[in-house]
């Protein structure tokens, strides 16, 4: 009997990491909901830029689907004007966009009906072989989270989790609507897909400046020892937004703000400034560590919901001038929504590290401005020399504040006390500032195309696993559940203030307040 | 904003200077009571020309620069109608990022030498680098990096490498042999060196080497086994001996180079030759670049020339050592000989 050994493919020796892009294996990305929103504005735009970057494998292809009959041609063209219309920071080459093209394809079908995934598979069988995708797929499903369970057990069906080279699926949030049917869809994606394959998207994770939050606490040796119970008093972590509902008023009223950041986004921020350094910086090793934080996090009894949540709704104001609805009076919206489009919670992590120090979190639409920031109080030193001067006299401070700036001025800076000039020990608080733009010119890339080369590379550090996720339901669940039951007297705060006045007394009960970012 | 001349230019003099410039923008800080100025440093970056507009256009590099790599910057300019031996002035060159009121800043010296002062200026320099953080040295002065330099130009130069913990020079113009002696000459003494016409060559060997990690392709770069590089010009450029080199260092693939009319000056075409396919690159226009197989596929590039900017904000990202380029260098030798 002769045994055919087939050689090893050999290393490439012509890579330079030093001065090239990471290596991104060739592959096919198959987007499902193609004609919307999303891969209009966001991952078209994100493929085109990598593609322009040069950043992407040479051998790729992207097969666009979704039920709009098109052909390959009228995908192309449809494409080409939302990526040069939605491109971030970037220009738009004719000819550059005319060799991506190329790589577009695109297949009517109805995630519904078994034969549109036969000719998906007929369609990747082709590239396979056209554009030497090597049998790696991505599958990205931009579509209605209903379909998702159905989408991915088709996709199993017809073999299309099988081939020559890898298969990954990356999802978009909301994953679940709720702690049991997230575990329901973890369930239904694990008849026909291990984890490993399943690239479940927090786009706030994919952002630089919460990457550099990683960077921040774990490249640097001065911090890290001042980072807990011991030092910390309290950590706010905000997420405004001055829009409103912008159009999405019936996908948000049953969504709400609680649902829509806190269980995902910021729940996933959280993890990241407070969980445990791991012990080498893989994925699994990160993913572990945000894992253990959100398990630690105290879920609520549901008596303690009052005390630790505060739900709030904005009512119509004049803002800079002009009158600006209240959310029920926005298209599409319910007049009377009992949705929240303000939360604030205070958790608390019950571990060696934080046991004892609040963490509150808030989000919500149309406050005074868009800012995303995560502030770390320092607690006040155990003698109080000095005292500060302020606008109403002198008084004893916790001067030590860690900003840590994730949009739009994305940075970091640390407050502190300085000797005012002139006789006599007057301190005041000065700043150190560390500005992400400015200090590197270059661009950064979109937490899209971050996210895409990622999945592509088959590194999830940057995506949610099916415990965190989880985990991440089950803090916010009974919240869900109290607010379900209650009725509330909404709105309770005017478009372009910091929120109800119940989020002000959740912290002044633990004797602190919000800071004004 | 910048200072009047400073003379003597002795270190702590300049530094003074610097001193009081930073208090000049504190003042207006204070005016407007909020922060307006943030200053910025990440290395000491010294560039040493001999160009005849007295150092301006390595200023305006190294304030295009300092977006990405901000530096004390240290421009040292050789002109025989300087008024006094060595004289310096101290500025801050400045930018303010679109839609933010805050001003980033980094301080530069410009420092001017008489020709015989040359020699001298290593005592200056050597007290004006910023503590603790590296040093660059790129040096635009030719006169001193040909191999036929007087022995004042030489001391000069080596009082400066001497201090770097890097050096870049631009072997653009010069023949490849040339700028073979030269970077040897520099590498034996310990330096890590860079040269501009190696960086060129990214934009080259990204999307070569990208085909070639495809572990399904059916031929593999080892059967490629005759490079073809055609240069522009009647002597061969060291991008072209350095692409050649790049190709051929792995497996010792034959190299050729053919002289050719193109787009501009330097490389033109880079052709890999197996028995079963063919892999050109080459400059299709000005702006446009083309990566065809025999196999069929296809797929342009958009060809801008790189400015020293570009291919210095490269080589800064890198200070240690580049092994890239080292074995390209070693390889390069060989091919001359």
């Amino acid at each position: 009997m002769s045994v055919l050994v087939q050689a090893p493919p050999e290393v490439n020796p012509l890579q330079d990491a030093l001065r090239f892009e990471r290596r991104v294996p060739p592959c096919a990305v198959v987007i499902f909901g193609a004609s919307g929103d999303l891969s209009k504005r966001k991952l078209l735009p994100s493929l085109y830029r990598l593609f322009y970057e040069r950043r992407i494998s040479p051998d790729f292809a992207v097969i666009g689907s979704s039920r709009t009959p098109m052909s390959d041609d009228q995908f192309r063209e449809r494409m080409k004007e939302s990526v040069s219309k939605f491109l971030e920071d970037a220009p738009f080459d004719e000819d550059v966009w005319k060799s991506f093209a190329q790589s577009l394809f695109y297949v009517a079908g109805d995630l519904s009906k078994p034969n549109s995934y036969d000719d998906i598979r007929d369609k990747l069988d082709e590239v396979e072989q056209s554009h030497r995708t090597a049998g790696n797929v991505l599958f990205y499903l931009s579509t209605q989270p209903s379909y998702y369970a159905e989408a991915i057990l088709e996709l199993g069906a017809h073999d299309l989790f099988k081939g020559n080279g890898w298969r990954r699926v990356i999802i978009e949030k909301p994953f679940g609507h709720d702690l049991a049917s997230a575990r329901k869809l973890n369930e239904e994606i694990h008849k026909v897909l291990d984890e490993s394959a399943v690239y479940r998207i927090d786009h706030y994770l994919g952002k630089e400046t919460v990457q550099n939050i990683l960077a921040f606490r774990f490249g640097n040796g001065i911090f890290e020892p001042l980072w807990n119970r011991r030092y910390v008093d309290h950590i706010q972590i905000t997420a405004a937004e001055s829009i409103g509902v912008e159009g999405r008023g019936g996908y948000y009223q049953e969504a709400g703000a609680l649902r829509d950041m806190i269980q995902n986004h910021l729940s996933q921020v959280m993890a990241t400034v407070m969980m445990e350094p791991p012990t080498v910086f893989d994925a699994t090793n990160v993913r572990d560590e945000r894992a253990k934080l959100l398990r630690a996090v105290r879920v609520m009894k549901h008596e303690d919901v009052p005390r630790y949540a505060v739900a709030g709704q904005y009512g119509p104001a004049l803002v800079g001038g002009q009158q600006v609805p209240g959310f029920r009076q926005e298209p599409s919206v319910d007049p009377e929504a009992q949705t929240d489009t303000y939360a604030a919670v205070t958790f608390f992590i019950d571990n060696w590290r934080w046991a004892g120090t609040p963490v509150y979190i808030r989000t919500g639409k149309r406050m005074p401005k868009r800012v995303t920031d995560i502030a770390i109080q320092f607690k006040a030193p155990p003698l109080g020399l000095f005292q500060q001067e302020t606008k109403t006299g002198l008084r004893e401070v916790r001067p030590n504040l860690l900003v840590l700036r994730i949009q739009p001025e994305e940075g970091i800076s640390l407050r502190f006390l300085s000797k005012s000039p002139g006789s006599g020990m007057r301190v005041r608080p000065v700043s150190m500032d560390f500005n992400y733009g400015s200090s590197f010119g270059e661009r950064s890339p979109t937490a899209y195309e971050t996210l895409l080369l990622d999945a592509m590379m088959g590194d999830p550090t940057l995506y949610t696993r099916q415990d965190m996720v989880e985990a991440s339901w089950q803090i916010v669940q009974p919240i869900l559940e109290v607010w379900g039951n209650s009725k509330f007297y909404f709105p309770n705060y005017p478009a372009g203030s910091w929120g109800p006045k119940a989020s002000d007394e959740m912290l002044g009960q633990q004797g602190h307040v919000w800071r004004i970012p | 904003m910048s200072s009047a001349v400073i003379f003597p230019a002795q270190p702590e003099q300049i530094l003074k200077g610097l001193g009081k410039l930073w208090t000049t923008l504190g003042q207006e800080e204070k005016q407007q009571g909020k922060p307006t100025v943030l200053r910025a440093c990440a290395m000491t970056l010294i560039v040493a020309t001999d160009e005849s507009d007295g150092g301006y256009a390595a200023s305006q590099t190294i304030a295009e620069l300092m977006r990405e790599h901000p530096s004390r910057g240290i421009v040292l300019a050789v002109s025989d109608t300087a008024e006094h031996d060595l004289e310096a002035r101290v500025l801050a060159q400045c930018w303010k990022p679109f839609g933010k009121a805050q001003q980033i800043c980094c301080e530069q010296i410009e420092i001017t030498a008489r020709p015989e002062s040359w020699p001298n200026v290593g005592p200056t320099l050597i007290g004006l680098t910023a503590a603790d953080l590296p040093v660059i040295f790129w040096c635009r002065h030719k006169a001193a990096l040909d191999p036929a330099a007087s022995a004042d130009q030489k001391a000069g130069l080596q009082a400066i490498i001497n201090l770097a913990h890097k050096v870049v020079i631009d072997t653009k113009g010069l023949a490849a042999k040339d700028a073979m002696q030269v970077i040897a000459g520099l590498r034996t003494q310990g330096r890590t060196v860079a040269d501009l016409e190696w960086t060129r060559l990214t934009r080259w060997r990204q999307p070569i080497a990208q085909i070639f990690d495809n572990p399904s392709r059916e031929t593999q770069f080892s059967q490629f086994t005759n490079i073809e590089i055609a240069h522009t010009g009647d002597q061969l450029p060291t991008i072209a001996l350095y692409a050649g080199a790049w190709l051929s260092a792995p497996y010792k693939a034959n190299v050729s180079f053919v002289k050719e009319n193109g787009f501009g000056a330097g490389l033109q075409r880079i052709t890999l030759h197996s028995e079963g396919e063919e892999i050109v690159f080459e400059r299709t226009g000005p702006d446009c670049m083309l990566l065809h197989s025999t196999n069929g596929r296809k797929r342009s590039y958009s060809y801008e020339e790189p400015t020293d900017e570009r291919l210095m904000t490269e080589e800064l990202a890198i200070l240690g050592s580049d092994h890239g380029f080292d074995t390209a260098f070693v390889r390069a030798k060989d091919l001359l000989r």
